[in-house]
């Protein structure tokens, strides 16, 4: 599978699996939209994990093959599957190590909460190949970033750090690489039963901060 | 004593500058300081990539002239259609599908401000000035100041800009989400055409367009109309560019 899920104590981890890049391939988007259909009729999740197996979280869509398949209804799908994620009932955190760049950082941009590696490279080159992000990372980077500041970086294509993601309002944690995913579970765990659509700033001070400033 | 028009408009590589060119204020005469005509002239050019806005000289714009102010409310409708005029001359300019800069070198009070707020990106040199000095003439801004203001910096800290009247600096003006950048001292303009050139060299038109476009429906449309008009966008730039590696292939 090139979505890879297992449950643990209630979490549902969900990895990117086609390393070392992550790839996100049609087969890839195909195989998410299945699978979040099927976590949608799971009652006893308390939380997801994305990640990317491997060194990275993902590279993004494949260009070529993107290039070769693309009509409105492929989009709409892929759009439709990262919509299905972010209206769980429950939080879906990104746990982002390495490269988070085009499609995969517009996923990152659809969890709720974003972990993020210190080494982490991340960004939206599509404009640098002559297109443009297409799932949503447009109104995303608007809203949590402002408007100027999507213009320069969706412009630029540029890649950005994670301490500058932080900055900018596009990462909640940045903390070395070997705790990203631990801590994703760690957070996941101290969270409440939650109701729909948490209270993100409190979530994060209540519940992340006290666990990355102890450690 | 309105004229207006006294801005020049230059093309250079695909940017359009516009300079507002009445130094050293470079005061604006009447709110719609560029006829929407003639601004829609300069623009048509449809392989334009970008706008910067500056101003003549070492200042950006001292903004409106008061006298001419108090002139026209002699009339009040006089008054309020010039006001209306100026509004929807920066709305134009606010909604353009291309990036729209302005440079900021030293004075930017009043509709300098205003004209500013509504481009997409500020820059301004770190010895730049930003106030609404308004309420010291017992005035306010009156073109689209007190609604943009609180986008960028929050309802109290506009609260205290506009009522105080007070100057704040090119740094105070980036804490507080006012500019985007800021440039060496009275290089704004160089400032700024660097970075639109990052931002627009080598990216063809319509992928500047379609990005800009998709930005502006972010802020505007329904989350689900915003992610339709996405859709269209983004499968016609795929088409285009498959279309071009097939040409460059054969």
């Amino acid at each position: 599978m090139t979505c890879q899920w297992t449950i643990e104590q209630r979490v549902g981890l969900l990895t990117m699996n086609q390393p070392p890049s992550n790839t996100m391939t049609m087969r890839f988007f195909e195989e998410l939209h299945v699978l979040v259909r099927e976590i949608s009729t799971m009652n006893d999740l308390k939380a997801i994990v994305i990640s990317g197996n491997g060194r990275h979280y993902s590279s993004g869509a494949d260009i070529n093959e993107l290039l070769q398949n693309v009509d409105q209804r492929t989009m709409c799908d892929n759009y439709h599957a990262f919509i299905m994620l972010e209206q769980l009932e429950i939080p879906v955190i990104s746990a982002i190590r390495g490269v988070c760049l085009g499609s995969a950082f517009e996923l990152a941009l659809f969890s709720r909460f974003r972990i993020c590696a210190r080494d982490a490279v991340l960004g939206l080159p599509e404009s640098t190949f002559n297109l443009m992000p297409g799932i949503g990372g447009i109104q995303r980077v608007a809203a949590l970033a402002g408007k100027a500041k999507a213009i320069e970086i969706i412009l630029r294509g540029i890649t950005f750090s994670a301490m500058d993601a932080l900055e900018m309002g596009m990462v909640d944690a940045v903390v070395p690489g070997n705790r990203v995913i631990p801590l994703s579970m760690e957070f996941a765990n101290a969270l409440p039963e939650i109701v729909y659509k948490p209270d993100r700033e409190l979530c994060l001070h209540k519940f992340l901060k006290p666990l990355y400033a102890t450690n | 004593m309105i004229h207006r028009d006294k801005s020049t408009f230059e093309l250079i590589d695909s940017i359009g500058i516009i300079s507002l060119d009445d130094p050293p204020a470079n005061a604006l005469s009447i709110p719609e300081f560029i006829s929407i005509r003639l601004l829609h002239q300069w623009i048509a050019n449809p392989s334009l990539k970008g706008l910067i806005i500056r101003g003549e000289g070492k200042n950006f714009s001292a903004g409106g002239n008061l006298e001419a102010i108090f002139n026209a409310s002699g009339n009040p409708k006089t008054l309020q259609s010039l006001m209306e005029d100026g509004i929807s001359l920066l709305k134009t300019i606010e909604n353009l599908d291309i990036p729209v800069i302005a440079a900021i070198n030293r004075v930017c009070f009043g509709g300098g401000l205003e004209i500013a707020l509504a481009c997409h990106i500020r820059i301004a040199s770190e010895n730049a000035l930003l106030a609404f000095p308004e309420a010291n003439f017992n005035l306010m801004p009156g073109m689209g100041g007190t609604v943009r203001l609180p986008a960028y910096a929050g309802f109290s800290q506009s609260a205290e800009m506009i009522l105080g009247g007070d100057m704040i600096d090119a740094l105070n003006a980036k804490e507080l989400g006012i500019v985007d950048h800021i440039a060496p001292k009275d290089q704004a303009f160089e400032y700024a055409w660097t970075l639109m050139q990052k931002m627009t060299h080598d990216r063809p038109v319509k992928v500047i367009r379609s990005i800009m476009k998709a930005l502006k429906n972010a802020v505007e449309l329904s989350h689900d109309e915003a992610m339709k008009e996405e859709t269209l966008l983004f499968c016609s730039l795929a088409r285009d560019e498959a279309e071009r590696r097939k040409n460059e292939e054969a």
